[in-house]
């Protein structure tokens, strides 16, 4: 027996000297696969009733709830909507969206960071898609998780308020890059924080993206809310070829 | 954490196809990450050895492929790798994108063998 041409090798041995009989299984199956299945059936939900469904995201406070306050109320009369909130816990955002008259069904995640496609398809069941224009799905408040997750969103929207930094687009690439419009959310506050350059922060979002709509907006002021109910209304037109007409 | 959302993922695609081969035991798993999935490899390779716990991958190494950003210019078709999320065609300056790798988030294949993991050797007793 010797160390050199494997003759010392027997039945009981050959497992602690990992000679066992390994073989590789090929797989190539996407890890989210199961998440973005049941996206493509909610999308598949939204599309059969003409539903726009647009993806709310960006980190904690930096306005979305106010926004779509301010949305709902600066819509034109007919314009249908409904929201759904994620947030860890509490029942506070959609509280604040009823308030308003508008549907409204909150998802609490307990630990998770982020929504996904199954939640969004629970909270449907609690939600008529008849006859809806707009379902505006705030994502939980964090920039970097939801990027992730296709739950179904026909667009992405990321928020940048302006008392967090105008480098933050550089510092959030991947959530940046996923957007389909930015917002640079409180320009009313703008005079009173003179570290935040809406040029520069522009420019770091246009770094990562370069075709990348940008509006400035205040929700608490209504400047720059038109340039957004524009695109959420010529969004809406695209869905409904019948209605334009 | 939203890694752990992913490797649950993982486990469930790895415990389907292991039964599927016979597989006893799952030594080694490798996946590819493109780095537009803000996916941290530590943090999945942690999450995925709790997972696997009491799995038929228990103890199995998790090896994370990243892969680059690459992307094709819209304007003048050049294909480039996109250095530190900075989305600017080196040829011609244009900013129209497509991105072309970096989006992976997938399974490659596993090693597995048709004979239990090789069990701790119980202490020698002198007869």
């Amino acid at each position: 027996m010797c160390d050199n041409c494997g003759c010392n090798l027997t039945d009981a041995n050959r497992h602690a000297l990992g000679a066992e009989e390994h073989h590789t299984i090929e797989v190539l199956e996407n890890l989210l696969q199961v998440n973005d299945i049941q996206a493509g059936h909610n999308r598949e939900h939204f599309d059969e009733y003409g539903v726009f469904a647009v993806n709310i995201m960006s980190g904690p406070g930096s306005g979305k709830t106010s926004l779509l306050e301010a949305t709902i109320k600066a819509l034109p009369p007919g314009v249908k909507v409904a929201v759904i909130e994620g947030d860890l816990e509490t029942e506070n955002d959609a509280e604040r969206i009823r308030r308003h008259g508008v549907p409204a069904i909150q998802i609490t995640t307990g630990m998770a960071c982020h929504l996904d496609a199954h939640m969004v398809h629970g909270a449907l069941h609690e939600l008529a898609l008849q006859g809806l224009d707009i379902l505006f799905i705030e994502n939980v408040g964090n920039l970097v998780c939801p990027a992730s997750f296709d739950i179904g969103q026909h667009r992405n929207v990321i928020l940048l308020s302006v008392t967090e930094g105008d480098d933050k687009p550089a510092k959030y690439p991947v959530m940046v890059h996923a957007a389909d419009l930015a917002l640079i959310t409180k320009t009313d506050l703008l005079p009173y924080i003179e570290e935040f350059s809406v040029g520069r922060a522009r420019d770091s979002f246009l770094g990562i993206k370069g075709q990348l709509p940008i509006i400035e907006l205040s929700a608490k002021n209504g400047a720059g809310l038109e340039q957004w109910i524009a695109w959420l209304l010529a969004e809406v037109a695209k869905r409904r070829p019948a209605a334009a007409a | 954490m939203h890694e752990t959302a992913i490797v649950a993922g993982l486990m469930r695609i790895i415990t389907q196809q292991a039964s599927k081969h016979g597989a006893a035991h799952v030594s080694r798993v490798t996946v590819k990450v493109g780095r537009l999935r803000a996916v941290e490899p530590q943090q999945l390779r942690a999450c995925f050895e709790m997972f696997a716990e009491g799995t038929v991958a228990d103890g199995a190494e998790l090896v994370v492929e990243e892969i680059g950003v690459r992307g094709r210019c819209r304007g003048c078709a050049t294909e480039f790798d996109v250095p530190r999320y900075h989305f600017q065609c080196p040829a011609c300056a244009g900013n129209d994108i497509e991105v072309i790798q970096g989006q992976e988030l997938f399974i490659e294949n596993f090693e597995a063998s048709s004979s239990p993991p090789p069990a701790v050797d119980p202490p020698l007793v002198p007869k």
